[in-house]
């Protein structure tokens, strides 16, 4: 049963792989209807999916792929040429095949969800050497004549025939045991046991056997004559084929038996060792592992440039640099390998649109070619995947509204076939995915004047807007320029469709047209998904990154540029006025840094609207992986993903669409920054927070010992990083800190600008106590924003004093 | 050959079997932990890792308990505060505070813990489920584990990392 299953999934999946191919195949052959080569490739697909069905005992499949068979080798053999309306029935049992096999996907059986007779009857017809009727517009007329028969059934045949047909099953048996043989080998290969096939391989029988194996394929045969007599019967209600049914007769036997599947097994064995498929799951747990490489890279890197400058000169730094170098080489090139395997011909979309251009220009009685160049353009997986449904939008739109009736064309001078170009090439990190047709174009003024009409803008509007902003209209929701609704387009959903999808794909949409020219769609999409160009902001401690598409530019202001209007800040730039908000406010940033001198403003945009987005610093242009946040955190307002940076923390990429939304809604918080400073009431000593920052217990015990009188309460740091970090951490707030200068880690003067770098220790007394007494030592002090300077050594007084002072707290009384 | 390999066959099976047929009751092998004063527990088949913390990312828009995102050996992942969670102030980083990976089927999340301290086996039958009077806001709680000495609360894991804002 296993192995059935692996079998069909194999059978599934080159079935498909074939019918992609055979659609463009037939489009081909409708133009060059005596290929031979063609016809042949496109009869052996039919082939192959019968023998294969047949085996899986697929009998409504074998039925159909039987009939297009038989049709498709007659036309091999010269005796029928392919006209459009026998195309359409190949084209129509192609489809039928196609539902059939999704139908097989889903249920494991082709039983029941589709009725092929009436295609079948068509072919049957076409191989009658009778034209099908000319179909009007639908497919509702269903071709009277239904002649029969297409195999002798075993009963009818003489003993030559009988031969043939015996060998005839056997090659077909053959066949099946090699693709047995393979999905075996597959399957070994793969890890997992094969059960002992039930059918021992016809190599491996007995003279008996052989027979044996002969006589049950022989009365399998039969039992499909029987069926095949029955499924007859059912339909041979008219009588006027009879005679049809007769020449078909003698006719039918032959292609049988030339069909040995030769060639095609052959050409199949080599694209089988040339690709493996693999599940895109693990091409994502590759990425993530290099990703984790990178950063090892990256670390490795910087230790490099440590001890390169530690231990400078020595002999083994060359080697050192030379590992470093390649590991960071091989690890960049691994990172662009396994990008590659993810990327996609874009022909794979592209594949399926010769097929619906040419319904299409039959449907609306109109000649289109469809021009196609640059299909080997490879995008990501997810993308090729993205961008199929918004160019069926456009190329259906441009065969409808674009591309005008054969007549009209002949009057303005044009060649009565139109032409559809569908273009795809790389530009920098980006494809460039262009449609050109040559139809009547898009009249700039026309479509300003229904946009006023349907409501969507104004009539000023209208008259400031440019042409190419005219033809962006066409992508507003409810805008549809088509004065009659047809089949095919215009039902006013669709173009807007399109836009939103390119614009999830952070693709950007241009339009160019000339009336009675052409018009031109150009789509500029990002090649991957994943990885995108970010400008990296920081607010406070915090940083974010936004994607570079949306970025129009960025502006360096001094706080009082800012303006207020109607309690919104703005910004005047250029001629423009702005409306301004702070990130920090968007995502609540806390504001534990006060703003500096100058503040950036990103203006970011989409489409016509944009906003000035107030951060502290950029920090740069980086390209980012994109990570997403899990299902936990999905879809945190603002927030479009996460990102690994080099040094191996988080950053989040800010989703700017959203942002643009939020910021309607926030107020500015500049103002009332201070109001949140409030102090606790002391009502004792010891509600007194000293934090003593020295690297010697000794200086620190003296300086306890100094401050006991007062009964406050003291907390002791043995450097200033460790100082730095209990400040931040806010569970004591502290009334003053005495600092030492000379410490390991960060010195009593850095430590000092770095707590006042924080508004809410701006005004905390910063008493140094140091053995430095030069006068450039004590303005450095000052410099820094020390606020007392006590030089060792000093008298446990003196030190109580300065405290008490700075602190306001009385001294007690001295009672020794 | 075929039949010796049988039996040898039906032997290992029924070697398997024995133990597990003598011992009626299921144990549960549990992973016990300090949040705040209490003692919680999560079956130990729900824990993906334990390590000592690192830096994460604030996430803005999220509630106080959600502290930020992670980077886990490339993926991206959301920390939790367990003692906010459970409505207790803001954990202290200190050297026993540990982050506590815990994965059900696809979904995975770090939260801060106080401290481990060590994994138990309990049998199924001395697990009680959660006290009824226990709203839907402790519906986090799968049941309370009785030991010869202390009661363990153990956390339902799905609930745990069920998002609830």
């Amino acid at each position: 049963m296993d192995e059935f299953q692996e079998i069909l999934e194999d059978f599934l999946v080159e079935a498909f792989e074939m019918i992609e191919q055979l659609d463009n195949d037939l489009i081909e052959l409708e133009n060059s209807p005596n290929d031979l080569d063609l016809l042949n490739r496109i009869f052996r697909v039919a082939h192959t999916i019968k023998g294969s069905s047949s085996f899986l005992n697929f009998d409504v499949l074998t039925h159909l792929t039987h009939h297009m068979e038989d049709v498709l080798n007659k036309a091999r053999r010269g005796e029928l040429s392919i006209t459009p309306e026998i195309m359409d029935v190949v084209l129509e049992s192609t489809d039928k095949m196609k539902a059939l096999l999704e139908h097989i996907k889903e249920t494991g059986s082709d039983e029941g969800a589709i009725d092929v007779a009436p295609t079948v009857k068509r072919l049957e017809a076409i191989f009658g050497g009778e034209e099908p009727a000319v179909e009007e517009g639908s497919q509702a007329a269903e071709p009277e004549p239904e002649p029969e028969v297409e195999e002798k059934e075993l009963s009818e045949m003489s003993e030559e025939e009988v031969e043939a047909e015996i060998e005839r099953l056997l090659a077909q048996r053959q066949e099946e045991d090699r693709k047995r043989r393979e999905a075996k080998k597959a399957a070994e290969a793969a890890g997992t046991e094969v059960e002992q096939s039930g059918e021992k391989e016809l190599s491996e029988m007995s003279e008996e056997e052989v027979e044996a194996e002969i006589e049950r394929l022989l009365a399998q045969r039969q039992e499909e004559d029987r069926k095949r007599r029955e499924a007859k019967k059912a339909k041979q209600e008219k009588e006027a084929a009879q005679t049809a049914a007769k020449e078909q007769k003698s006719g039918a036997p032959k292609p049988q038996k030339q069909q040995e599947p030769k060639p095609a097994p052959k050409e199949r064995k080599t694209t089988v060792e040339q690709t493996i498929r693999v599940d895109v799951k693990r091409l994502d747990d590759l990425m993530n592992l290099i990703g984790e490489l990178v950063l090892g890279k990256n670390r490795l890197l910087k230790i490099y440039d440590d001890v390169e400058e530690r231990y400078e000169g020595e002999q083994f730094l060359e080697e050192l640099n030379q590992v470093v170098s390649s590991v960071s080489l091989v690890t960049t090139d691994l990172q662009i390998a396994v990008m590659k395997t993810r990327m996609l011909p874009i022909g794979k979309v592209f594949n399926k649109f010769p097929r619906m251009v040419r319904d299409l220009s039959r449907e609306l009685h109109k000649e289109i070619e469809l021009v196609i160049s640059g299909e080997e353009t490879e995008l990501d997986k997810s993308i090729v995947e993205e961008i199929g449904d918004p160019l069926v939008h456009i190329i259906r739109n441009s065969c409808d509204h674009g591309i005008e009736l054969p007549e009209e064309r002949v009057a303005k001078g044009k060649p009565a076939k139109g032409t559809v170009q569908l273009k795809a090439y790389n530009e920098g990190n980006h494809i460039i995915i262009e449609i050109v047709d040559d139809g009547k174009g898009l009249d700039p003024d026309m479509l300003k004047m229904k946009a006023v009409e349907k409501g969507l803008i104004s009539e000023k509007e209208a008259d400031q807007m440019s042409d190419k902003e005219a033809y962006m209209l066409i992508f507003k929701p409810g805008f549809s320029t088509a004065a009659q609704v047809t089949n095919v387009s215009g039902r006013g959903v669709g173009m807007d469709v399109v836009r939103s999808n390119i614009e999830k794909l952070n693709g950007i949409i241009e339009i160019d047209s000339e009336v009675g020219k052409g018009t031109t769609l150009k789509l500029k999409i990002p090649l991957t998904l994943a990885i995108i160009q970010s400008l990296l902001v920081s607010v406070q401690e915090e940083y974010y990154a936004i994607p570079l598409a949306s970025v129009l530019e960025t502006v360096r202001i001094t706080p009082d540029e800012i303006q207020s209007v109607e309690g919104r800040s703005v910004l005047r730039l250029r001629d423009e006025v702005l409306s301004l908000v702070h990130l920090a406010d968007l995502f609540d940033v806390e504001r534990v840094f006060s703003m500096g001198e100058h503040a950036y403003v990103v203006i970011i945009g989409i489409a016509e609207t944009k906003i000035g987005l107030i951060v502290d610093s950029l920090i740069g242009q980086e390209e980012v992986v994109i990570k997403s946040l899990g299902e936990y955190l999905k879809g945190i307002e603002g927030i479009a993903g996460a990102t690994i940076r080099g040094d191996g923390r988080v950053t989040l990429i800010v989703d700017v669409g959203a942002l643009m939304d939020m910021a309607k809604s926030v107020k500015s918080s500049m103002q009332n920054l201070e109001d949140n400073v409030q102090k606790g009431e002391k009502s004792s000593p010891e509600d007194y927070n000293i934090l003593v920052v020295d690297d010697s217990k000794t200086d620190r015990s003296i300086m306890k010992r100094a401050l006991e009188p007062l009964g406050v309460t003291i907390t002791e740091a043995t450097n200033g990083v460790e100082a730095l970090n209990i400040m931040k951490d806010g569970s004591k707030s502290f009334d003053a800190a005495l600092i030492d200068i000379e410490m390991p880690r960060m010195d009593g003067y850095t430590l000092a600008s770095e707590i006042r770098k924080f508004n809410k220790f701006k005004m905390v007394p910063l008493i140094a106590v140091t053995s430095r007494t030069s006068r450039s030592d004590r303005m450095r002090g000052v410099e820094v924003g020390m606020t007392e300077y006590i030089t060792k050594p000093y008298t446990p007084e003196y030190l109580m004093n300065v405290v008490a002072r700075n602190i306001n707290l009385n001294v007690p009384e001295y009672t020794s | 050959m075929n039949n010796q390999l049988e039996q040898v066959l039906k032997k290992q099976q029924e070697q398997q079997k024995s133990p597990s047929e003598g011992e009626i009751e299921q144990v549960v092998q549990l992973v016990g932990f300090m949040v705040g004063e209490e003692e919680f527990a999560v079956p130990i088949l729900g824990i993906q890792e334990i390590i000592k913390p690192i830096e994460y990312t604030r996430t803005p828009k999220t509630p106080p308990y959600v502290l930020g995102v992670f980077n886990l050996r490339g993926s991206v992942l959301p920390l939790i505060d367990l003692r906010m969670k459970f409505g207790l102030s803001k954990s202290k980083e200190n050297e026993d505070t540990r982050y506590m990976v815990i994965k059900h089927n696809d979904e995975v999340a770090g939260f801060v813990i106080d401290r481990l301290t060590q994994a138990t086996r309990i049998k199924e039958s001395a697990i009680d489920p959660a006290p009824e009077t226990l709203d839907d806001e402790h519906n986090f709680i799968y049941g309370v584990g009785k030991q010869k000495d202390k009661l363990i609360s153990i956390l339902n894991v799905e609930a745990l990392l069920k998002r609830d804002f």
